[in-house]
């Protein structure tokens, strides 16, 4: 796998970026300043970055209700993002959707979602309509290891399958579905096998090495891109907060998370591309620093910037309806 | 207190092979199941105890529930980072708590991990992995009877001694059991060597044709007539004139450009220097990074890991009438 500099520090810009967005939302949400949830995924950077580095914006991701971090690697303005979150006007989606709701299509970001699952039947649509179109886009479709027991998984999985759709379906498993270890919530042991019965190759990587991820992301998104078909990467990651910022994390132990901790993505990527001599310390530095400048500024932006006016209540709710489709809305039912 | 351990990687069989050549998913249930029915062969000797890696999957977890055995069976109490190094970790555990004999499941690159800490712990390898030179495929029920005997002295003549290379390079000494290269690829990355255009310097310890991996360049030149109790060296560029087809991973049959090739007896050593930044990659996946202008050196030698020949054991038992139920 080759990579030139700028990719590199793009990765790393990418990685870092999401670091600090969700270290700074755990130190901000406690201040009660934030409202509704956050689910954070620091400390997966390595995953959605791998895995975005080889798409451009008319490729399209599906994310979850931990998507931040899909949002950044895929391009989405960090301001509007932190702006949404404390559901102010000038967010992505205009302050009405929160965390759990960013979108941005012309970055091809389809969506957070916080429904778990809800993702690969979105994904199929999208590489349905990229294949009818005859383009050569590809769709990443995140989801968790509680996502693999979900019927809307197994079903869009199985549709990708049959129509030889140009999906990638990336399980992030970070061991823990919510509070449950998936070595109880999963039947079986290994969801990467799981793939195998909807007849679609299946690979299994250290979701903590961006290197590792970025190489089988690489040889997935080609074959998708190619007219393969779908592809199954399974990422072993790990999240360093809970499942949500409030939880006491009382389902896992200091020396697992330690374990976890000691293989940073972010601190492996800077020892591999500082010994190799291909970016300079310095550089990485000077990123990490313009970064917190970045994420620093948009709070500030967040915090005093408008929320949504009461006569923008309804509107973003529903795309504008044909006229033609409007008797949908009539007291009165048609009859046909 | 006799003892057997068990070490089953559940990462084995699902690398990136998967995508850039044919190889198959080994899935962890299979593992899970491979495991109860070693715990049933052991259990059928007179064994006192086995204890199992722990692991992200809970495969030792998964196997013991609900098995009905006289057996001791646990779980080995050691810290888990759920990474390869885990392999290497409850090797040294089961080592320290006398261990007769270590049952394996993964593939070259798994038993490379408990070769390199077993000392004279002798290995039963069961194939699980992508490249399966060194482990066997095997019913696991006599697997875990062979393991059995051996651990309590009951076969005494069923383990050989393997040859292996010792590499030195920059930072690091390690160890390969069937073939170390020099690859010329940045990153450690996705680990598996796939690419013959990247290949370089490569040292086998064995030629087995009807093998997979690197190991099989060696088959395609030699096929069996090669000095016994001997490794090879094979000189690798691809503007080399000669030129070998190989598989050199499951489905994937590719031209290997060689300039050359010399038998290695015990103590021979091959010192290579890299013009590019490359790895070394050993049994099949690249392990440390050479940079630009380092040297590594690999050395074949013959006091490898001990190997338990299971067919070899049980057929030893059987002529000491062991098998009698009477």
């Amino acid at each position: 796998m080759d990579m030139d500099r700028n990719s590199l520090v793009e990765a790393y810009r990418r990685m870092r970026t999401i670091r600090e967005f969700e270290d700074r939302l755990h130190k901000d949400f406690a201040g009660g300043e934030i409202p509704g949830f956050v689910h954070l995924y620091a400390g997966e950077e390595a995953v959605a970055v791998g895995l975005c580095s080889h798409l451009g914006d008319g490729d399209f991701i599906t994310s979850t209700h931990r998507g931040h971090g899909h949002c950044i690697a895929k391009g989405v303005d960090t301001a509007g993002m932190m702006a949404e979150i404390y559901g102010k006007a000038p967010g992505s989606c205009n302050g009405k959707g929160g965390s759990m709701h960013i979108a941005d299509v012309d970055k091809g970001m389809l969506g957070a979602n916080g429904i778990v699952g809800g993702g690969p039947p979105l994904a199929c649509g999208a590489a349905l309509s990229a294949k009818k179109r005859g383009t050569d886009n590809v769709v990443i479709c995140f989801f968790g290891d509680g996502a693999s027991n979900q019927g809307t998984t197994l079903e869009g999985m199985n549709l990708a399958g049959v129509w030889k759709l140009p999906v990638v379906f990336v399980c992030e498993n970070n061991g823990y579905a919510e509070t449950t270890s998936y070595k109880y919530s999963v039947s079986g042991t290994d969801i990467a096998a799981r793939a195998r019965g909807f007849g679609m190759p299946s690979v299994a990587v250290d979701g903590l090495d961006f290197f590792a991820v970025a190489e089988a992301a690489g040889e997935a998104i080609a074959r998708a891109r190619r007219g393969e078909g779908p592809t199954f990467i399974e990422a072993q990651t790990y999240r360093y907060y809970g499942h949500f910022e409030g939880d006491s994390i009382a389902y896992r132990d200091r020396e697992e998370e330690e374990s976890f901790r000691s293989r940073d993505c972010l601190s492996r990527f800077r020892q591999t591309v500082t010994s190799q001599g291909l970016v300079e310390a310095a550089d990485l530095d000077a990123i990490d620093g313009a970064v917190a400048a970045e994420i620093e500024q948009a709070v500030t932006d967040a915090l005093s910037a408008p929320d949504p006016s009461l006569d923008s209540l309804t509107t973003d709710v529903y795309v504008d309806f044909p006229a033609s489709q409007l008797w949908m809305f009539q007291d009165e039912p048609v009859r046909v | 207190m006799n003892l057997v351990g068990v070490i089953a990687n559940p990462a084995s069989g699902k690398d990136i092979r998967r995508l850039v050549a044919h190889g198959s998913v080994f899935d962890n249930d299979e593992k899970v199941s491979i495991v109860r029915r070693v715990l049933a062969g052991i259990d059928s000797t007179p064994v006192d105890r086995v204890l199992i890696m722990p692991d992200r999957f809970g495969i030792g977890l998964k196997a013991t529930d609900g098995l009905n055995v006289a057996t001791d069976v646990d779980i080995l109490d050691m810290p888990v980072r759920f990474e390869a190094v885990d392999s290497e970790v409850a090797t040294r555990h089961l080592v320290d708590l006398g261990a007769g004999c270590i049952v394996t499941l993964g593939g070259d690159g798994t038993n490379r991990l408990v070769a390199k800490h077993a000392g004279t712990t002798p290995i039963l390898p069961i194939s699980t992995g992508t490249n399966n030179a060194f482990p066997v495929m095997m019913e696991a029920t006599t697997a875990g009877i062979a393991a059995g005997l051996v651990s309590v002295g009951i076969t005494t003549g069923a383990v050989a001694q393997m040859p292996i290379i010792r590499c030195t390079g920059p930072g690091f000494e390690d160890v390969a059991l069937v073939d170390a290269a020099v690859y010329t690829e940045r990153f450690i990355g996705a680990r598996a060597v796939w690419d013959p255009d990247r290949l370089r310097e490569v040292v086998l310890t064995r030629l087995r044709p009807g093998s997979i991996g690197l190991s099989s360049i060696g088959s395609a030149i030699h096929g069996d007539d090669h000095p016994r109790g001997h490794g090879l060296f094979i000189d690798v560029h691809p503007d080399a004139p000669t030129t070998v087809r190989a598989p050199i991973a499951p489905g994937l049959i590719l031209d290997v450009h060689v300039a050359g090739t010399k038998p290695l007896a015990p103590g021979d050593s091959i010192e290579a220097t890299v013009a590019q930044p490359s790895v070394i990659a050993f049994d099949g996946e690249r392990e440390h990074e050479l940079p630009e202008e380092s040297s590594v050196t690999m050395r074949f030698d013959a006091d490898g890991p001990l190997v338990v020949d299971a067919g070899a054991a049980i057929a030893e038992a059987a002529r000491h009438n062991w098998f009698h139920a009477d």
